[in-house]
């Protein structure tokens, strides 16, 4: 299973997907795009643990993390 | 005379801090058995699988953690908050200056922590630019 981890005022939010599942991995997809569309930023880590920034989906990431535009505070 | 009551002010400083960094510790720990609030716990929680094993070890002794900035590899360190609770260091480790981004969203210090270091270490030239700058008050550990 992947997971899609969305920072929110809960802590996160979690969306599991199985990612051999062509409507699910549709809708992890969507989900992507719709959040980076309105300004979140998306992570993964390497094989190391390194985050980097991923601006196109990857279904083949375990693990995605979102969170929303930086300002300054 | 002034010199011992000196030595005991340093005595009873030390005791104070290291008596809060441990109640902070247990607190970190008893939330995340989760009895504290369940969203603090769970920002704690995603920060610590996301730290390297290094910043996981600094901010469980200290509650701060350092970061390398992606472009210019100078040393920033964050430290257990929502806000000015980043500092860049100097080539001896000192704090330098502060820097102030958060996610617009209201979160959680854990998650706030996270995305700071993700925004450094992976687009630090993009965080500054959002930031404000502050003078550091805060003496590390």
């Amino acid at each position: 299973m992947a997971t899609q981890i969305v920072m929110d005022h809960n802590g996160d939010s979690r969306h599991k997907f199985d990612p051999k599942d062509a409507e699910a991995l549709l809708k992890a997809e969507e989900r992507f795009k719709q959040l980076t569309g309105s300004g979140f930023t998306a992570a993964v880590r390497t094989p190391s643990g390194e985050p980097v920034i991923t601006r196109r989906f990857d279904p083949t990431a375990e693990e995605t993390l979102f969170f929303s535009r930086l300002v300054g505070g | 005379m002034f010199a011992k009551l000196h030595i005991a002010n340093g005595h009873f400083r030390r005791l104070l801090t290291n008596g809060w960094r441990g109640a902070r510790a247990s607190w970190d720990w008893y939330c995340e058995l989760g009895h504290g609030n369940e969203s603090e716990a769970r920002g704690l929680r995603l920060l610590r699988e996301w730290l390297s094993p290094e910043q996981l070890a600094q901010y469980d002794a200290h509650r701060h953690f350092d970061v390398t900035g992606c472009h210019s590899g100078k040393r920033y360190r964050i430290r257990h908050g929502i806000g000015t609770n980043i500092h860049e260091l100097d080539d001896a480790g000192r704090l330098k200056s502060g820097w102030c981004f958060v996610p617009r969203d209201c979160l959680v210090a854990g998650d706030v922590m996270l995305a700071q270091k993700i925004a450094l270490e992976t687009n630090e030239q993009g965080a500054l630019a959002v930031a404000r700058k502050f003078a550091p008050r805060w003496s590390a550990p």
